[in-house]
């Protein structure tokens, strides 16, 4: 009888990628691998490339070094090198400098081999980590959840269109040809218009208007559309505000691929929350308001541990509270009589951002119309009391700093906002760099779509002073990623002697940081992270590779961070341990903590000329 | 002192050839021993293992492991390896071991950590299935440890030459499990990691380390 391996065999089954795998692949590791002894008086013996091989840290650390002595990477524990000839046939090109003699398992070509053709999860493994496309590839997979998909992957392709000089008869025979029940208006390659069948029905049978007029007198002009790039979600949210069943899908250049209907949204799979803001859009009393708003906790506590991707949740949750924003408002507005001028209602931080959490208190604002007599001064000011406290017993606590459109200070007209901005932007003290990060975050809630779009734009010229970019730029980095020298973790403790990698602030913030400051220099409107990276893309602001590098980054700490508040004992939350980690997982998050550093440096190099 | 010479003048020529020859070339057994006590005349092997070292390189798929289904009185076995009357069941005669490792010792130099005792008990259990072993070269990684320390003028305690407190001094890493295969994997890594410090990784003759 023979007795395993069992250290061999313990080892081995916790690493990535065998520990996805059949134990017969690690039993097959084990029992082909040699252990060596890597010192530095023996290190060109190895990964040399007589022969090449696999190999795989048991204890000890090593550099590896480019031909022209640059690091790569300090690899330890668990981590792999040598694998990239094996696979490619090429030559070896880093070196090995030992750092530390340790034990390393050695797999010679032949035996990688059969484990890569009989595991495709092993190959892949490898393969992956040799493109360096570990971050991306980490959640792609993962991304199943029906309302997180791309619009364009649930949409039936084919716009139907005509002009606006269509008689409606014409238009009802090319709805009846194409079997569809709604049609878009297109002008000079623009979208002017949708007409449905109940428009058909509605503005033309129930009104015995003449089928000869042209369509351009029933259609529904200016209507809501979306991007084939935009998430499901974000569709669903739409049609549910605005009461709408047909939605024009739109290319980049704003033309038309087809039409979304609720239809096609019905036949995905159906969600609770999406629904429960559907609920929150019809409640008629404010206690019906309440009340839904009572159920928000419980499903996203069941909800959460459906979804992969933590920025959906921070989205549902801002979506919930733009509904609850708008519903209060209405009902205010039922009982008060209609506001006398336009207005806009506002949010910022991390509603703005949506990545609101459900311990994230308010952060509002009412934007006015300059001169306003008193009495309109304090019927607005009647209703940032009544929606902030409405808001707070439905379970949004009060923001401590008081930015509320309940506060004097945060119910202001387009000039003293303006005026408060440009105070902060023109004489960046620390405090006023703080507030810029709260308030540059915003997005327009509820109300005047027309008098927010005019004090963004005031705001977005306003806003472009190089000083103000330097400044911000500073204090970016003046906060640190937990990377030491030479790619390892530095890690803070608790009280308890926890030791733990705050993600939140030693990563996402710094991200959002970053993303804010590149928006606000190219005059980007959007409040949330991912977006402004989209748009940033789009604008060719930056490289394409670093904006998509530091998505990726965003999206992969978000993500740990989701775990880490669902299975985390002693710790702070947003943070994890390292030690819980696998393999991949650690080094992907050096990676990515190595990626933010170098944006922070970019940054400082672009905005602050490196005058740190 | 007078031991090693003793061996050394009692080796055959082509003994002596391979003691001159430089210590990464030269192809090591490490075997491991698990008894039932410390006596040679009393106690008997529980299990035994060994695995080769060639060119630095310890092959693990060459390990072989043996329990001897035929230990009279298990004692503290079950306590200190893991090995209690129902491992003996699968175990084999101990015999079959010894066929298999005997033509092994005329090709490999021998390493053990404590060779003086696994040495003992192996040669009796030759002894005892009239098996005639030839002198062969071996290696302790418990004396050459000794040697080190003494260099180093350090005071070494009863503690301080076993197996795990060994490793440790080298940061190899630390195993739960005790039988004589992953002791033997354990001797083999601490030899490695001995011959790279002590010879710089330039290696030294094979008599210097005997």
């Amino acid at each position: 009888m023979t007795i395993e391996q069992k250290e061999l065999l313990r080892f081995i089954s916790e690493q990535a990628p065998f520990n996805q795998l059949d134990f017969a692949a690690t039993d097959y590791f084990v029992s082909h691998l040699q252990v060596v002894y890597v010192s530095k008086e023996n290190q060109h013996q190895w990964l040399n490339n007589q022969a090449p091989n696999l190999y795989l840290i048991r204890s000890g650390s090593f550099d590896l070094v480019e031909p022209n002595g640059e690091l790569v990477a300090r690899l330890s524990e668990g981590e792999y090198f040598g694998y990239p000839s094996l696979l490619t046939g090429d030559d070896i090109q880093n070196q090995l400098q030992v750092q530390t003699d340790g034990i390393v398992y050695l797999l010679e070509q032949d035996a990688f081999d059969f484990l890569r053709h009989q595991y495709k999860a092993f190959e892949q493994y490898f393969v992956r980590a040799h493109a360096n496309r570990l971050l991306s590839t980490h959640y792609k997979n993962k991304a199943d959840n029906w309302s997180e998909r791309r619009i364009s992957e649930v949409m039936n392709k084919g716009a139907v269109t005509l002009s606006p000089d269509a008689s409606i008869r014409q238009t009802a025979k090319k709805m009846s040809q194409h079997g569809v029940s709604s049609i878009m208006v297109m002008e000079h390659e623009r979208l002017v218009g949708v007409v449905t069948d109940r428009d058909l029905r509605n503005r033309v049978l129930a009104t015995e208007l003449d089928p000869r007029e042209s369509v351009s007198l029933i259609m529904s002009a200016k209507p809501k559309y979306i991007f084939e790039n935009n998430r499901v979600f974000s569709a669903l949210h739409l049609m549910l505000r605005h009461n709408i069943h047909h939605l024009p899908v739109l290319d980049e250049n704003h033309k038309p691929l087809g039409m979304l209907t609720s239809t096609d949204l019905l036949r995905q799979q159906k969600s609770d929350p999406v629904q429960l803001i559907g609920r929150i859009y019809k409640a008629t009393t404010v206690a019906d308001v309440k009340r839904y708003a009572m159920e928000i906790p419980e499903l996203l506590q069941g909800f959460s541990h459906k979804v992969e991707d933590i920025s959906l949740i921070g989205k549902l949750l801002s979506g919930i509270t733009d509904a609850l924003t708008s519903r209060l408002i209405y009902l205010f507005q039922e009982d008060h009589g209609a506001a006398p001028t336009p207005f806009s209602w506002i949010c910022f931080g991390s509603q703005a951002r949506e990545e609101q959490t459900l311990h994230s208190d308010q952060d509002n604002g009412l934007l006015l119309p300059d001169e306003l007599t008193a009495a309109q001064q304090s019927y607005f000011a009647a209703m940032g009391e009544f929606v902030c406290e409405q808001l707070s017993v439905c379970g949004i606590v009060k923001c401590p700093g008081n930015i509320m459109a309940s506060s004097p200070e945060c119910c202001l007209s387009i000039s003293a906002w303006l005026a408060k901005f440009s105070h902060w932007v023109s004489s960046p003290s620390p405090q006023a760099v703080l507030n810029c990060k709260i308030f540059f975050d915003l997005r327009f809630v509820e109300g005047s779509n027309e008098l927010y779009k005019s004090f963004s734009l005031k705001l977005s010229e306003m806003s472009k002073n190089q000083i103000f970019f330097a400044s911000m730029a500073t204090d970016i980095n003046t906060n640190s990623v937990p990377i030491g020298l030479f790619n390892q973790f530095k890690l803070e403790q608790t009280p308890h002697k926890y030791k733990y990698l705050d993600l939140k602030k030693r990563g996402v913030v710094i991200i959002n940081d970053i993303v804010r400051l590149y928006a606000l220099s190219k005059g980007v409107k959007a409040a949330n992270t991912v977006e402004r990276i989209d748009l940033l893309v789009k604008a060719q602001a930056n490289n394409k590779r670093d904006l998509y590098d530091l998505k990726d980054c965003w999206r992969f700490l978000t993500q740990l961070r989701l775990r880490s508040q669902i299975n985390q004992e002693g710790l702070p939350s947003n943070c994890i341990n390292p030690e819980t980690l696998t393999s991949l997982e650690k080094h992907q998050l050096k990676e990515a903590f190595f990626l933010v550093k170098q944006a922070q440096q970019a940054a400082a190099f672009k905005f602050a000329r490196g005058s740190l | 002192m007078f031991n090693t010479l003793k061996r050394l003048l009692g080796f055959s020529p082509e003994l002596q050839d391979t003691l001159q020859q430089n210590c990464f070339r030269a192809k090591y057994l490490v075997i491991d021993l698990e008894l039932t006590g410390l006596n040679p005349k009393q106690d008997e092997i529980v299990s035994l293992a060994w695995l080769p070292i060639e060119d630095q390189r310890i092959f693990v798929g060459q390990s072989e492991h043996f329990i001897n289904a035929h230990v009279n009185e298990l004692k503290q076995s079950p306590i200190f390896h893991g090995i209690d009357s129902h491992a003996l069941e699968g175990g084999v005669p101990l015999v079959l071991a010894l066929q298999q490792l005997r033509p092994l010792l005329d090709k490999y130099v021998l390493v053990f950590h404590n060779a003086e005792l696994d040495w003992l008990f192996l040669k009796n259990a030759f002894g005892q299935f009239n098996m005639p072993i030839a002198a062969t070269v071996m290696v302790d990684t418990m004396k050459i440890e000794h040697k080190r320390l003494s260099l180093q003028g350090q005071e070494i305690g009863f503690d301080d030459l076993n197996l795990a407190a060994c490793r440790a001094r080298y940061s190899l890493p630390e195993y739960l499990t005790h039988n004589a295969l992953t002791d033997a994997l354990a001797t083999a890594e601490l030899f490695l990691a001995q011959l790279n410090k002590i010879t710089s990784g330039k290696g030294i003759a094979l008599r210097q380390l005997v």
